[in-house]
């Protein structure tokens, strides 16, 4: 017999137990059939039955209806006038799980894993972390998540890049009525966790280091005669389960959707709150979404000193939070609702129903509770509603939760019933003729059922004026179930003393009876006949307004637009043009713009596309935009992944940031493109990120289509870290002579990894060779696809990476910095190398002692081409006046020193044929300065990408006054719920930063910038 | 010795050892005086070091015999030495390298610390400043609640004394931020309302009023911190209160008005022009933050930190740039450039020059000798080919600090040219 209960228990995972525990005593039962009667039923998001019966049968749903027949034996239960819910399924719930563990912190970095080889080298990639075998009993947190109006947990341990299998647990009252349910599983996240191994420490390395370990389980896979590896036969086996990624921004879910279409995959994303300002873009991914009920509360903003710092972003995303859920919907993405972050029940509730207030509709609330989550976890046919066959898991409310604030009164999970609050049964407020002896007094029973308060008007006879008064007289009420006790000093003509009463009570017909004592000891009668309802009734019966407007900004910011702007014609004459071609500056000349592209550039008669917009440019300058060569700009969660000394694997593509301010200041500044490079943290560093700086746009749109491929590397005190103090002496190389030889090393490797994959390509019956997404990158570099910009300053090392490039027969595209290029120009214009240089800055370290505000004219005198570059979101904004200094420091001609921001930076990119210079076809990035550019008195009017008028210096001041009013709106309607006494917090000003070359980790540097 | 110079000195020869002439006559050049005025064609008499007199040349009759060296400078720009305030100038060299580093002594007050005497007379980073007409500068201490004692020096000098305008002209404070926390990059914490704030200003209050009292008793015993404070009392010690946010800025109102401190300057100030009135009816001048830095806030206006001067200028407040920050030291020679930058966003040529001399010495305490081309004041000014702030023509001719000619070259100069010449023997110059 025991065996056979074990064996059904594997065929069927929703056994009521899987073993058969041996009872101490005398074995309990329990009822096998019970009914509930008289509730309000919600069985699914569509159906709903008023005075329904459900029926239980071992702890599953044996029928639901109206009228249901209920067989002999049938324990009864009278619910009438409550509301049952189904249980919610929470996807996102670390219950039971045991407390995180960070490793004890040490100031040596651990390069290596400290598990043993039967799994994955980084700790951050555990697959094989099966949350079941974690999971113990929490009395506690079962309560919780009940009190939340949840029944079902999916819970695993919030840990790691690949973090393993949740267990799907039917919550149960105690631990032998705990559930776990078989329904196959992954989460992942970009977030590294508790491993102290120091890769990966960026987003983007999270994002390389996942595509690499699937790769790894995907080669895994197809070898026969691999030694065993835990972790990727785990990922394996996941890989055709449900899968869910865990997000904590918006911008997160698009950098792991990019990953799921790379391997066929769909994920189910946990996300954060603030997906709203990408409802279109979801849409099309056509993945549902997890959201949580977290929305921020006021800030507290009664001291003007403080509010004035509150960025518009966070008031606007106060305000509009709430509306997550609604817009998701609306913009036709499947939602899940999770209680996750909602530490205290009545927070959750409290939400839900502000939700609803802000849109969603009833039935799309409960299907985000229920009927979703379950079909997405695979459960449809045990879990989600109160069909029959389901789990008997279900909530009782006093009301309607989703309607009006209510109570939970019974948890039913897996058929067992908590009582968790028994309701004061009777609504005795309400106004009442008292009767006592014959005598009728009336009395006003105000408060809730919990806490009744009386109130009793009592004539009696004024003694100066003999005229008949009422006096009001407090009365002690309470009530236990059909009991009710009243107690009052009577003061009328009639009693003068204590009158205590005690009777029965008839809600339904509003009456009391009963007997009580008299100031004189004697024993009557009583009764109340009840007059009207109570207020606290009227009340509750207020209608929810609904109110669902909403206007989003792209981005959702400051200086964010109403709705993005779009391509114009425009005919810009009478201009000064810098045209960065042969015929060189010339003025009183027309630009012509059409469809994003420039259609004339010159002098004489023009072609005037229809609808153009005239610009007349008397006075100004009009050049291409500026092109910034050397930018950390627009990267989320970290410049560097600087864990390992090579890190080609990795691309700030992956990672860039629309939002960020420093895109529309750029743009101010006459900035049209740049490179958005990896930081300066070890040898090989990252993939660049070439972009347009498309202010309102997705990260993706702003990617240069078909851009050419470029690479970070760096030379230096940087990448030897020689300034970073006296624990980082572990990672090779900590000299220039260990750099040559990470550089021969890796070129060596890739060499071997592309011969492999050319006799496997050739012979396909041959070893498969695993891929590798570093040495992918250096194959490009010797095979001349990918270009390498290299931070760089001390002449022997810019000329030992040219020595080794030409021994693995490529060429060093750009070195960027190169403040010493100037002794080697001469072996830079015969390598074919280009420069990208600052301006005049010097002495910030050892390296830099040498540097000269000379060097980008003696380079350009020696024919190499010569770029100048900001590393710097300050300086990016004024890069004109950068140029400028090639002027001052070595004569350089206006004309060319102009070049050394647009036209040459784009040689150096390769982007030269569509942009930095005025030439008909090319892309119509453009800008109109108020007078020559490199003056110190140049400001920029306007600012054209791909043909778009981004910026614009008058509508600038016109989006200032409206982000001004905004704020003030948003602040008084903020003021209006301190004042309620809503919960508020304190302003957390967020941390003015930007990326260096040598800023580690995920977040924004405030230190000095050393470059 | 009577010599005419007609032709331009490029890249002037003149050196510290060679002889100096003494009687000096600027002849014809375009004056931009410091205070708002200009003379079009002027003629400046120098003797012992000293401008003995200003005059328009259209009306002046030049007797060469008189003059050691008259120099004819028609159409180009002369200006007075612009000014490094709040600087670390002279006090590092490389900034990696913390042996080079002097500037942020341990310990939280600091009163007694001084930088005139760590001040490098020789550093190679002064001279590249010097040759874009930066002429003086004010050394200051960093780190702690009083950080130490600032000098004023002139960027030509055997030594720190030679090399010395004005010594311990104040001390630096900086005020407790209003806003707190942030930890630091690896770990970063959020930022907050100070919650400490209140305490660390009684904290202030405390240390002040100790060092009050001090002063009063004139105790035999003698304590070196307070007596580092004596002059805040007694002389005419300056009290620099670095600070930006609003609410610190009122504070330190309440703070000048409570200890009567007479020359209360803040620097940064990145808020002053929220209370410009309160500013000015309080007599305190601004330091403003540097012109060329983002905007504090995301909200912002983009160009807020360029029209910061104007905004302080049209609110009538006391004012002048410094260039405190990243790479401060080096940046110091681009201190003519945010003079030009706050000239496009409002200012008028005159007041952007003024704004980097003659006020930056007003609020030093120095303008009786230092900071415009007047009559009685020291020779130190500069000729530029043409408009100084304006990078392209920011070329310096020749420069004087207290009548003696500056070399206009420096190391880098002398790389340039080194390195130059190394193309030209190869036959690949210019």
């Amino acid at each position: 017999m025991k065996h056979l209960i074990l064996y059904l228990s594997l065929m069927v995972s929703v056994s009521a137990a899987a073993q058969i525990v041996p009872s101490n005593g005398v074995k309990s039962s329990e009822p096998e059939w019970i009914a509930i009667k008289g509730a309000t039923i919600v069985v699914s998001p569509e159906k709903k039955i008023d005075n329904g019966t459900l029926l239980i049968h071992n702890g599953v749903i044996e029928k639901v209806g109206s009228i249901v027949v209920l067989p002999k034996g049938t324990v009864e239960i009278d619910l009438s006038g409550k509301v049952i819910y189904p249980a919610f399924i929470e996807l996102n719930s670390s219950i039971g799980m045991p407390e995180l563990k960070k490793p004890q912190w040490n100031p040596r970095p651990q390069m290596e894993s400290s598990k043993d080889s039967k799994y994955y080298w980084n700790e951050s990639i555990h697959p094989e972390i099966d949350a079941k075998n974690l999971f113990s009993y929490d009395q506690k947190g079962v309560e919780g998540m009940y009190a939340k109006g949840f029944g079902y947990a999916l819970t695993r341990q919030h840990d790691g890049i690949s973090q393993g299998t949740g267990a799907f647990i039917a919550l149960g009252h105690r631990d032998n009525e705990n559930k776990v349910l078989d329904a196959p599983n992954a989460f992942f996240s970009f977030k590294k966790g508790v491993s102290r191994q120091t890769y990966p420490s960026s987003q983007m390395g999270a994002i390389a280091l996942l595509r690499q370990a699937l790769y790894d389980a995907q080669w895994y896979a197809s070898q026969t005669d691999q030694s065993l590896n835990l972790s990727l036969d785990a990922l394996n086996n996941q890989l055709r389960s449900t899968l869910f990624f865990h997000t904590y921004d918006k911008l997160e879910i698009l950098r792991a959707n990019k990953i799921a279409n790379e391997f066929d995959l769909k994920f189910t994303y946990i996300g954060s709150g603030s997906e709203y300002t990408v409802a279109k873009e979801l849409k099309a991914l056509g993945s549902s979404v997890v959201i949580p009920l977290n929305f921020p509360e006021a800030y507290d903003v009664k001291d003007p000193y403080i509010s004035r710092q509150i960025p518009l972003s966070d008031l606007r995303h106060w305000e509009l939070a709430p509306k997550n859920p609604y817009i998701l919907v609306e913009n036709g993405v499947e939602i899940c609702i999770s209680g996750n972050e909602n530490a205290k029940s009545e927070d959750f509730w409290k939400n839900l129903r502000i939700a609803r207030a802000n849109g969603l509709s009833r039935s799309e609330a409960i299907k985000a509770l229920t009927v979703r989550p379950a079909s997405i976890i695979g459960l449809s046919d045990k879990i989600g509603t109160l069909e029959q066959g389901k789990i008997a898991s279900f909530m009782v409310y006093s009301e309607d939760p989703l309607e009006k604030e209510s109570e939970l009164l019974e948890a039913w999970l897996n058929g067992k019933r908590k009582v968790v609050k028994t309701l004061k049964e009777q609504q005795i407020t309400g106004k009442y003729d008292l009767i006592i002896a014959g005598k009728t007094l009336e009395i006003n029973i105000t408060g809730d059922a919990e806490k009744p308060v009386g109130k009793i008007k009592m004539p009696y006879t004024d003694e100066e004026s003999g005229m008949i008064k009422d006096s009001l007289v407090s009365a002690s009420v309470s009530v236990e179930k059909n009991d009710i006790t009243i107690q009052f000093i009577a003061v009328s003509n009639d009693w003068k003393g204590n009158v205590s009463l005690h009777g029965k009570v008839t809600e339904r017909l509003g009456i009391f009876e009963g007997g009580g004592i008299l100031p004189d000891g004697t024993w009557v009668k009583w009764s109340g006949i009840k007059k009207d309802k109570g207020e606290k009734e009227k009340e509750k019966q207020k209608e929810q307004e609904i109110d669902s407007t909403y206007q989003l900004w792209y981005p959702n910011m400051a200086y964010g637009f109403d709705s993005i702007p779009q391509q114009e014609s425009y005919i810009i004459t009478n201009a000064t043009l810098w045209t960065n071609e042969e015929i060189g500056i010339i003025p009183n000349a027309t630009l012509v713009i059409e469809n994003g592209k420039i259609k004339f550039a010159g002098q004489g008669p023009y072609p005037k596309p229809a609808g153009s917009i005239v610009i007349d440019a008397k006075g100004k300058h009009v050049t291409t935009g500026i092109i910034d060569e050397h930018s950390h700009i627009a990267i989320s969660k970290g410049v560097n992944e600087g864990g390992q000394a090579i890190s080609a694997e990795v691309s700030i593509a992956d990672v860039v940031n629309p939002e960020d301010i420093n895109i529309y200041r750029q743009l101010s500044g006459g900035v049209t493109a740049a490179q958005l490079l990896h930081g300066s943290a070890n040898p090989i560093g990252g993939r660049s990120a070439l972009i347009k700086l498309k202010w309102g746009s997705t990260a993706e749109e702003m990617l240069i289509e078909n851009a050419p491929k470029f690479i970070k590397f760096a030379l230096g005190e940087n990448v030897k870290q020689a300034n970073w103090g006296d624990f980082n002496t572990v990672r090779f190389p900590q000299t220039r002579m260990g750099v040559e030889q990470v550089y021969i090393d890796a070129f060596t490797r890739a060499r071997a990894y592309e011969a492999a994959w050319k006799a496997y390509k050739a012979d396909t019956s041959s070893v498969k060779p695993a891929r590798d997404l570093e040495l992918d990158a250096l194959v490009e570099i010797l095979n001349s696809e990918r270009f390498i910009s290299c931070h760089s300053y001390v002449q022997s090392e810019i000329n030992m990476l040219m020595k080794v490039a030409e021994s693995f027969g490529f060429r060093v595209n750009t070195f960027t910095h190169i403040l010493e290029g100037y002794k080697v120009a001469d072996k830079m214009k015969e390598h074919g190398a280009g420069g990208s240089t600052f301006s005049d800055w010097w002495a910030y370290k050892y390296e830099v002692n040498d540097a000269i505000p000379y060097n980008a004219n003696i380079l350009h005198e020696q024919g190499v081409v010569v770029a100048i570059n900001s590393d710097d979101a300050e300086m990016g904004r004024r890069l004109n006046q950068e140029a400028a200094k090639s002027v001052k420091y070595g004569g350089m001609s206006e004309e060319d020193a102009w070049k050394m921001v647009t036209l040459n930076p784009a040689k150096l990119l390769h982007l030269d044929d569509r942009m930095g210079s005025l030439k008909e076809g090319k892309d119509a990035d453009i800008v109109i300065w108020s007078t020559n550019p490199l003056s110190i008195d140049a400001k920029v009017e306007k600012t054209f990408v791909d043909g778009i008028l981004l910026y614009d210096q008058s509508r600038t001041r016109e989006l200032e006054k409206r982000d001004r009013a905004e704020k003030a709106r948003i602040i008084t309607k903020m003021l209006s719920s301190n004042k309620r006494g809503e919960p508020s917090k304190r302003f957390v000003r967020k941390k003015r930063g930007q990326y260096h070359c040598d800023t580690l980790g995920e977040e924004y540097s405030t230190e000095e910038n050393s470059h | 010795m009577k010599v005419v110079i007609y032709t331009l000195m490029l890249l002037a020869s003149f050196s510290a050892v060679a002889q100096q002439p003494n009687r000096i006559l600027l002849l014809d050049g375009f004056l931009h005086v410091g205070n708002g005025e200009v003379m079009e064609r002027s003629a400046i008499l120098i003797e012992d070091g000293k401008i003995i007199d200003v005059r328009n040349s259209l009306a002046y009759t030049v007797k060469p015999e008189e003059w050691d060296t008259i120099i004819r400078l028609e159409g180009k720009h002369i200006y007075p030495g612009f000014v490094a305030p709040n600087t670390t100038l002279g006090l590092t060299e490389i900034d990696a390298v913390r042996a080079t580093r002097d500037f942020d002594e341990v310990g939280t007050y600091n009163p007694h610390v001084r930088t005139q005497i760590a001040f490098n007379a020789e550093s190679k980073v002064i001279s590249t400043v010097r040759t874009n007409g930066v002429l003086l500068g004010q050394p200051t201490p960093r780190g702690g609640r009083i950080s130490g004692t600032s000098s004023i020096m002139r960027f030509d000098g055997w030594n720190w004394e030679d090399a010395t305008i004005s010594a311990n002209d104040g001390i630096h404070i900086n005020w407790p931020s209003s806003l707190d926390g942030g930890g630091w990059w690896a770990e970063p914490k959020p930022k907050e309302r100070n919650k400490n704030y209140s305490s660390e200003l009684d904290e202030l209050y405390a240390f002040f009023d100790m060092a009050q009292a001090y002063n009063e008793i004139k105790s035999e015993e003698r304590d070196v911190r307070l007596e580092g404070m004596k002059g805040v009392f007694e002389d005419d010690l300056r009290v620099f209160f670095h600070a930006e946010e609003l609410q610190q800025i009122l504070d330190i109102i309440d703070f000048v008005k409570k200890y009567k401190i007479k020359h209360p300057v803040i620097i940064g100030g990145y808020d002053a022009y929220l209370v410009t009135d309160l500013l000015r009816d309080h007599k305190i001048a601004v330091m403003l933050p540097r012109v060329h830095s983002l905007p504090e806030n995301e909200d912002d206006p983009v160009d807020l930190p360029y029209r910061l001067p104007t905004l302080l200028k049209e609110g009538n407040v006391k004012f002048c740039l410094q260039n405190a920050g990243d790479m401060e030291a080096m940046n110091a020679r681009n201190i003519p450039f945010l003079a030009g930058t706050a000239r496009a966003y409002g200012l008028s040529t005159e007041e952007a020059v003024k704004a980097i001399s003659l006020s930056s010495c007003e609020i030093l305490g120095i303008d009786k000798d230092y900071g415009s081309v007047e009559k009685g004041k020291s020779a130190t000014l500069f000729v530029s080919e043409g408009d100084a702030l304006d990078i392209r023509t920011n070329q310096l001719l020749l420069a004087l600090i207290d009548g003696q000619f500056m070399p206009l070259t420096n190391m880098q100069t002398d790389l340039y040219y080194k390195y130059t010449g190394k193309y030209k023997r190869a036959g690949k110059g210019k």
